[in-house]
């Protein structure tokens, strides 16, 4: 917690947000699709999330070494985290979803700027690191370099500290003059790190448009076509398997009974056998019950 | 249709509405459920979340199993998406809820509510939690005819035993650990989990050679594909109410609809408790007022009782945004069974050795299906997940940071933290050979932890919740020693690498937030509102013990339906 940095924070982020000329405009639906300065943070955070890793071909194999960016991981997450929430206020965006990629990506720089005011940055800042991530279809770098910002200069792992840090800030802003809507910071971490990582390991990439109705999705549920499924190994969504090996129990166990299939504890009899029985309906006491640990009041 | 007026109003279909409901009903009253979410598997909504659909639902007769089939995709990251708490419009996200740091809360909309995500998991309380902790008005002997009539409705029976079973067996049992074999648990050990999934076709033993289809009518009851955090409409082709898997949409609603005395109406936002006060003392509740979520148009309900049943979160926030008389435990005493994740990750030789196998697979079989019980404590439960939620639960998120920047001398792990990059995709490699354990904590009510509003923070449906959790000293400890119970369990299974989350607070089982003694009665009446019950986990007096909450909501609700009947009809 950096209690005494919040105000500080508050202001740079505040700073941070009014700079940025759009960005109201943008939270009311009118402006760019994606921000070039967001898009390169973006391609920033899934590269530092899901890299390309070239040293685990040897390890792992050549399939281990596509990342994130591979499959275009970070346009998506921008997707889903402008069409993730919403108040149901429709002067806040389409359907009323609130678009949080860009604050998100301007949050994002202001810890990179705590990272690197405190010195714990381990790399320096680099805008040509931010331009090497941008895609055959993203603008020229030359179009994008003076909307770099300092996250994504930032080595891969001083990205992941600066995510980090956001963790450690208890705190809301509200950009609106009526509180309309909130961001709380501790929201950004799980939405670039936790929901980015379900995403790439689901069955997210195999479907033609995620985005489509339901009824209107399909999906090959094939492991050629989820790069992340060829780095673990499942083998996508199946009916059932033949997988039963019993059930749990002993020789006077109500539990399970018949042929053993295997040996669970030699001393304590417990075995797993072939046939499901039911657990026993005991009488109880509890009168003796110490509680283990401190129980507090209130 | 729905009518202009109930002799009871159900606000919420989730896991515990219709169970009262259905008491409701036998008893012969007329009663609406509305619920917020949409109605999945129903005729009346073939495509519920990209057209408005019929308006409610009355019959039996339109429930689908087709239907269920093809909306529940068991596809993990769509079925998330599908089911967590949001409206049924595909094109508009979740609803907004703030909750501290990066944890987060889980809660399903539709009818079934979060039993369409819980993974079946029905153990009763632990009874030192009810008799001994000082905080429930009632005694657990007062609850087992409630249990034994909820476990006959879900089939709960002990899960079957797939290789992650056996091996987190093997592994308790050399960590010293007896094996349960009680309903009503008293002391320390390990037992299948009580599950309130049908049990699967013996021919799908590994033994007995099945090389069939695995859908109905070829096999019956589970198929152990894994997907109940998905939605699970195994086994594919049969009819709704064989469904293997008994969330209340397929245990509680179907004889619910039978009656002839319930209609369900999705969609619909309950938004104001209407109260008169006559006497002009303590108010009398005259119906509700709810919100079309795909039109926005707003209707009045009149009826004789109002049962609140939206779920720990949400009817504390009606409530306070109700405008109903002021009580200082309303939305208080928030229990979340403040968890964590204990992985582990073995080398082929080991595996083979303790299962017969070098994968564990964690895909295949059910979800949890192995728990280990420790009264004041808490429980451990292993968890097997297709990769993605795998991710997101296990590696995630953290209070510790990332991995890299902690080291673990003297633990009994590896590794803790949140973990992303290199170690992520390396770890990853090896999810056929990993099992993970969830941490569930017998965590304790306090006053400062719950659900608030605030004017300002609002959505369409007014003052949006703000949760509010910090646990106490003693349940970190409670936490910290299932953990390292895990870890133990994990490494006497012989697994090479243990990794723990350290998760944030993150809400995965939510309740006591209007409890039973402080907020309602020994009936579930609210002290301060006439004939305004609460049937949903929210009344709970504290966590149960941290054993799974579902079949004591369950049991709880029940009772209070036939509660509602003595007092006022």
């Amino acid at each position: 917690m950096v209690t005494n940095r919040i105000d500080d924070w508050l202001s740079v982020m505040w700073q941070s947000l009014t700079s940025t000329g759009g960005l109201l405009l943008e939270l009311v639906g009118v402006g760019p699709d994606v921000d070039p300065h967001t898009k390169v943070t973006f391609r920033a955070i899934g590269d530092a999330v899901m890299p390309e890793t070239p040293g685990l071909a040897g390890e792992l194999g050549p399939e281990h070494v596509s990342g994130g960016l591979a499959v275009d991981l970070d346009a998506f997450t921008v997707t889903y985290v402008d069409d993730g929430f919403q108040l149901g206020l429709p002067h806040l965006g389409p359907q009323g979803n609130i678009p949080i990629a860009d604050p998100i990506a301007h949050l994002l720089d202001s810890a990179a700027l705590t990272l690197v005011e405190r010195g714990d940055n381990e790399r320096d800042p680099d805008v040509d690191r931010a331009l090497s991530l941008l895609g055959p279809d993203d603008p020229s770098p030359r179009a994008v370099e003076d909307v770099v910002g300092p996250f994504a200069k930032l080595s891969r792992r001083d990205r992941l500290r600066a995510i980090a840090i956001v963790d450690e800030f208890d705190v809301e802003f509200t950009p609106t003059d009526d509180d309309l809507f909130e961001l709380d910071a501790g929201l950004v971490g799980q939405l670039v790190i936790g929901f980015m990582e379900m995403i790439y390991y689901s069955e997210w990439q195999g479907y033609d448009e995620f985005t489509q109705p339901p009824s209107r999705r399909s999906h090959p549920n094939d492991r050629s076509a989820v790069q992340s499924w060829r780095q673990t190994g499942f083998p996508g969504f199946a009916d059932g398997y033949a997988a039963l090996r019993g059930y749990v129990g002993t020789t006077d166990s109500p539990l399970g009974g018949g042929d053993t299939w295997a040996t669970v504890d030699e001393a304590a009899d417990v075995r797993i056998v072939r046939e499901s029985g039911g657990f026993r309906e005991n009488d109880y006491e509890t009168s003796d019950y110490r509680e283990p640990f401190p129980v507090e009041s209130g | 249709m729905v009518e202009d007026s109930y002799d009871a109003i159900v606000v919420g279909a989730g896991g515990d509405g219709p169970v009262a409901a259905w008491k409701l009903a036998e008893a012969g009253l007329s009663v609406l459920v509305l619920e917020a979410g949409p109605f999945y598997g129903n005729e009346q909504w073939p495509r519920p979340n990209e057209d408005p659909g019929g308006e409610a639902s009355s019959s039996a007769e339109d429930l689908s199993g087709d239907l269920l089939d093809e909306q529940f995709t068991t596809r993990e990251f769509e079925m998330i998406t599908k089911l967590v708490f949001g409206p049924a419009d595909h094109e508009r996200g979740f609803w907004f809820r703030k909750f501290p740091g990066d944890g987060a809360i889980l809660q399903c909309a539709g009818v079934g509510g979060t039993t369409l995500h819980y993974t079946g998991c029905h153990p009763r309380a632990y009874p030192a939690a009810i008799d001994e902790q000082g905080h429930w008005p009632i005694e657990y002997a007062d609850l087992i005819p409630y249990y034994q009539e909820v476990e006959e409705m879900c089939d709960v029976a002990p899960a079957p035993v797939t290789a992650k079973e056996e091996l987190f067996f093997r592994g308790a049992a050399d960590a010293g650990w007896e094996l349960i074999e009680d309903l009503n648990v008293t002391e320390p050990g390990y037992r299948p989990q009580p599950n309130a999934i049908t049990q699967p076709d013996e021919r799908l033993h590994v033994d007995a050679g099945y090389d069939g289809d695995f859908t109905y009518p070829d096999v019956e009851g589970d198929t152990l594909a894994l997907g109940n955090i998905a939605g699970n409409p195994h086994p594919r082709g049969a009819p709704y109410e064989e469904k293997a898997k008994k969330a209340s949409n397929v245990s509680f609603v179907p004889p619910a609809l039978r009656t002839g005395n319930v209609t369900i109406r999705p969609n619909a936002f309950v938004t104001d408790v209407v109260t008169v006060t006559p006497r002009g003392d303590t108010p009398t509740v005259a119906g509700v007022q709810f919100r079309d979520t795909w039109s926005g148009s707003v209707q009045q309900v009149d009826s004789e009782v109002v049962v609140l049943a939206a779920g720990a979160i949400e009817t504390p926030r009606l409530w306070l945004n109700a405008d109903l008389p002021a009580n200082e435990w309303v939305g208080r005493g928030l229990t979340i069974h403040f968890g964590d994740n204990v992985m582990g990750l073995w080398d082929p030789d080991d595996l083979d050795e303790a299962i017969g196998s070098d994968v564990i697979d964690q895909h295949e079989g059910q979800d949890i299906a192995a728990r280990f019980d420790y009264p004041g404590v808490g429980m451990l439960q292993t968890v097997g997940t297709a990769p993605g939620i795998g991710a997101i639960l296990g590696f995630g998120a953290s209070a510790s940071g990332f991995a890299f920047q902690n080291d673990t001398p003297g633990e009994p792990w590896d590794t803790i933290g949140r973990l992303a990059g290199t170690e992520l995709k390396r770890l990853l490699s090896d999810y056929r050979r990993m099992l993970q354990i969830l941490v569930v904590s017998d965590d304790r009510p306090h006053q400062r932890n719950g659900v608030t509003v605030a004017p300002g923070v609002a959505d369409e449906h007014g003052p949006i919740p703000i949760v509010n959790y910090e646990p106490s000293e003693g349940d970190r400890q409670r936490r910290d020693e299932l953990a390292r119970i895990a870890a133990d369990i994990l490494r006497e299974a012989g697994a090479s690498h243990v990794h723990r989350s350290d998760s944030p607070p993150t809400a995965l089982h939510v309740h006591s937030t209007m409890r039973m003694g402080k907020v309602v009665d020994e009936a579930c009446e609210a002290y301060d509102v006439d004939r305004l019950f609460v049937a949903d986990h929210s009344v709970l007096a504290n966590g149960v013990g941290g054993a799974n909450p579902t079949n004591t909501g369950q049991a709880l609700a029940a009772r209070t339906g036939e509660r509602i009947v003595e007092r006022h009809f």
